[in-house]
């Protein structure tokens, strides 16, 4: 039985990925489990080469698990196709790259549209969601401008826009400040708490530990497996 | 896919395409100047078939011709059967002209001799024509100037003459006025009444036409014909006619069958096939040239696809990290490539049609572009962009949306 209310947003069941380098297999993934609950903003973090971003590409569905059992709103996505797998990050889970990652032809209403468009959405309503989403950002006056034409941290934010445009189940950021000023990240990091007090579930992959005391809970990851899981108590302080 | 998905394909497609304008028209103009250069060459070819067709409808409407002597391969149109023992006959003549008009409508019977032609001092060999006066209305080849021969005249067996277009030339001065000269055919005084219209055939602009009667006394001394030009009452009844002519021939000839017969019978229609299968051959010669180009043009659109999805490898990552599946990929590129080969069509064709009407206009040669011609090749574009472009569409929908995600 489905239910999203009740069951955990995300379970990760003794989660294991290996890749075969010849001679040599890397465990780059080895026994994680973990839960987070609807509406959680946790961090995880962990130095380059300790399976943070393996880690994040099995949370984010761009890759399956070698074992164990990953539930992601209540459905079990360990072993889906690869069209299944685009499907579910289309309509569950909102990118958010350190890099924008935004396309660089089309405008910020246009880039927000992208996954309204794979998920069929009609052209009226593609262009309404998107709109919203903007404004949501604050960006509603930017929505005509090519990312080129816009600031960083204004890029970012048609990034998060794009993220929400399907009502995910997981915000998934990857270092989202990481190519912004401190300042601008500082509004970013405090967009984050503003869409996490509105109930958006949020998972914050990064190496920088004072951004990952921004979240309620913070997992510690190193060689493949987790070393912490802790709830972070100054929290209130950036709420 | 969705209609949905196929316009939002087709917008951004078309976006792609107009952000790098020069080397969008680089990749479609290998497929431009295929569908141009099918276009034009089939336009010339079938142009060439047209005119040949016309010349052959020149010979004379409906035309049947009974030849002395052995079939020769294809049927083929002979003005000079000047070696050839004539074997039809005056009886053969007479069996023809007594079918019933609804089958036969003129009867010219003929024969030719190699002559040698004299007026004044000028010297000129030429083939001479003995025949009635039918002969103008069944080859439809009419004097231009003065009269043609009369029935009195062939009655009366005089030695009267009718000059092609290319003799008078020969025999007189520009401007000249040959009537009522005399030309002497073999030795033999011969009035001119008429000169003939050109023809634009050597064998019949270069020849002399007299009376049949005049012909077997005084140049052949043989009663016979070498051939008998006929024509039928209608295109519908012309194989009939032939099966009937066949027939009576052979009986009267008492020959047991047309293979071993001393005559054949060549009809304008297997005319018209063999000419128009030679020329379908030659047409498609052409456009089987033609289309290597454009499989060359095909060639140039794979390799700026495969470029194409390179370079844009980290925007394939983002599509798929946002919800695209591997399909969706596929139909994006596909949907660009087709567009690209289309384009090139479009272009091609409005290259093609120009060359022809230029072709027309400026060269003076026969060129007819059809819409098939212009279908087929728009067509084999749509057809070149879906299966150049497959390949690195399908590269493109195959590529790890992981790796794709860290290229650089």
């Amino acid at each position: 039985m489905i239910d999203t209310m009740a069951d955990p947003m995300i379970v990760f069941d003794r989660i294991e990925k290996t890749y075969n380098m010849g001679a040599e297999i890397i465990r780059a993934l080895d026994g994680v489990t973990f839960s987070v609950e609807a509406g959680e903003f946790i961090a995880i973090i962990g130095p380059s080469g300790s399976g943070k971003s393996t880690l994040m590409n099995v949370v984010g569905c761009l890759d399956t698990p070698s074992g164990g059992a990953y539930r992601l709103a209540g459905e079990s996505v360990e072993n889906l196709s690869r069209d299944q797998l685009a499907e579910v990050r289309n309509t569950r889970i909102g990118f958010v790259f350190q890099t924008f990652n935004l396309l660089p032809r089309l405008t910020a209403i246009e880039n927000v549209e992208v996954p309204l468009v794979y998920a069929g959405v009609s052209r009226r309503e593609r262009r309404k969601r998107a709109v919203a989403m903007l404004e949501r950002v604050g960006l509603a006056d930017r929505g005509k401008h090519r990312p080129a034409e816009l600031s960083g941290g204004q890029r970012q934010r048609v990034a998060i826009a794009r993220a929400l445009s399907l009502d995910p189940a997981v915000l998934l950021a990857d270092e989202p400040t990481g190519a912004l000023d401190t300042a601008t990240g500082h509004d970013i990091m405090q967009l984050f708490h503003t869409l996490h007090r509105d109930g958006s579930t949020i998972v914050l992959v990064t190496h920088d530990p004072d951004l990952a005391e921004q979240a309620d809970r913070i997992i510690r990851i190193l060689d493949g497996r987790i070393t912490d899981d802790r709830k972070c108590a100054a929290k209130e302080a950036f709420a | 896919m969705t209609r949905q998905a196929l316009l939002e394909n087709t917008r951004m497609s078309i976006r792609s395409i107009l952000s790098v304008p020069v080397r969008s028209i680089l990749t479609g103009l290998g497929v431009m100047i295929g569908v141009g250069a099918v276009i034009t060459l089939v336009a010339l070819g079938n142009g060439a078939q047209k005119q040949v067709e016309a010349g052959l409808e020149a010979l004379g409407a409906n035309l049947l011709i009974v030849y002395s002597g052995e079939p020769r391969g294809t049927a083929l149109v002979r003005t000079n059967t000047s070696n050839i023992r004539p074997t039809l006959t005056e009886t053969d003549i007479e069996m023809i002209r007594a079918l019933p008009p609804d089958l036969v409508r003129l009867v010219a019977p003929a024969s030719t001799a190699n002559a040698q032609l004299k007026y004044e001092n000028r010297n000129i060999a030429a083939t001479v024509i003995g025949t009635t006066v039918e002969y103008p209305d069944v080859r439809n080849f009419y004097p231009i100037y003065g009269e043609f021969f009369t029935e009195v005249d062939v009655e009366s067996r005089r030695a009267v003459v009718v000059l092609g277009a290319q003799t008078y030339r020969d025999l007189f001065v520009a401007g000249q006025d040959p009537i009522g000269e005399r030309v002497r055919i073999n030795g033999i005084a011969f009035r001119v009444v008429g000169v003939m219209e050109e023809k634009g055939s050597t064998a019949q602009d270069s020849s002399v036409l007299i009376p049949i009667s005049t012909f077997q006394r005084s140049v052949s001394g043989s009663s016979n014909y070498a051939m008998v030009n006929i024509q039928a009452a209608s295109s519908d009844v012309m194989r009939e006619l032939q099966a009937i002519l066949e027939r009576e021939l052979l009986r009267l000839h008492r020959m047991p069958s047309i293979e071993a017969a001393d005559f054949y019978i060549a009809n304008q229609l297997d005319l018209l096939s063999t000419v128009q299968g030679v020329a379908g051959t030659f047409t498609m010669l052409l456009a089987s040239i033609a289309a290597i180009s454009l499989v060359v043009g095909g060639i140039g659109i794979m390799n700026i696809m495969l470029v194409s999805v390179t370079e844009r490898t980290r925007e394939i990552g983002v599509r798929m990290a946002l919800g695209a599946r591997g399909r969706d990929i596929m139909a994006q590129f596909l949907t660009e490539a087709v567009i690209l080969s289309v384009g090139g069509g479009v272009i091609g064709v409005a290259l093609g049609l120009g060359a022809s009407w230029a072709a027309v206009e400026f060269l003076r040669t026969a060129a007819v572009a059809t819409a098939s011609s212009v279908g087929t090749a728009f067509g084999f574009s749509v057809v070149i962009g879906l299966f150049f472009g497959g390949y690195p569409a399908w590269r493109a929908s195959r590529l790890d949306p992981i790796e794709a995600l860290r290229y650089e």
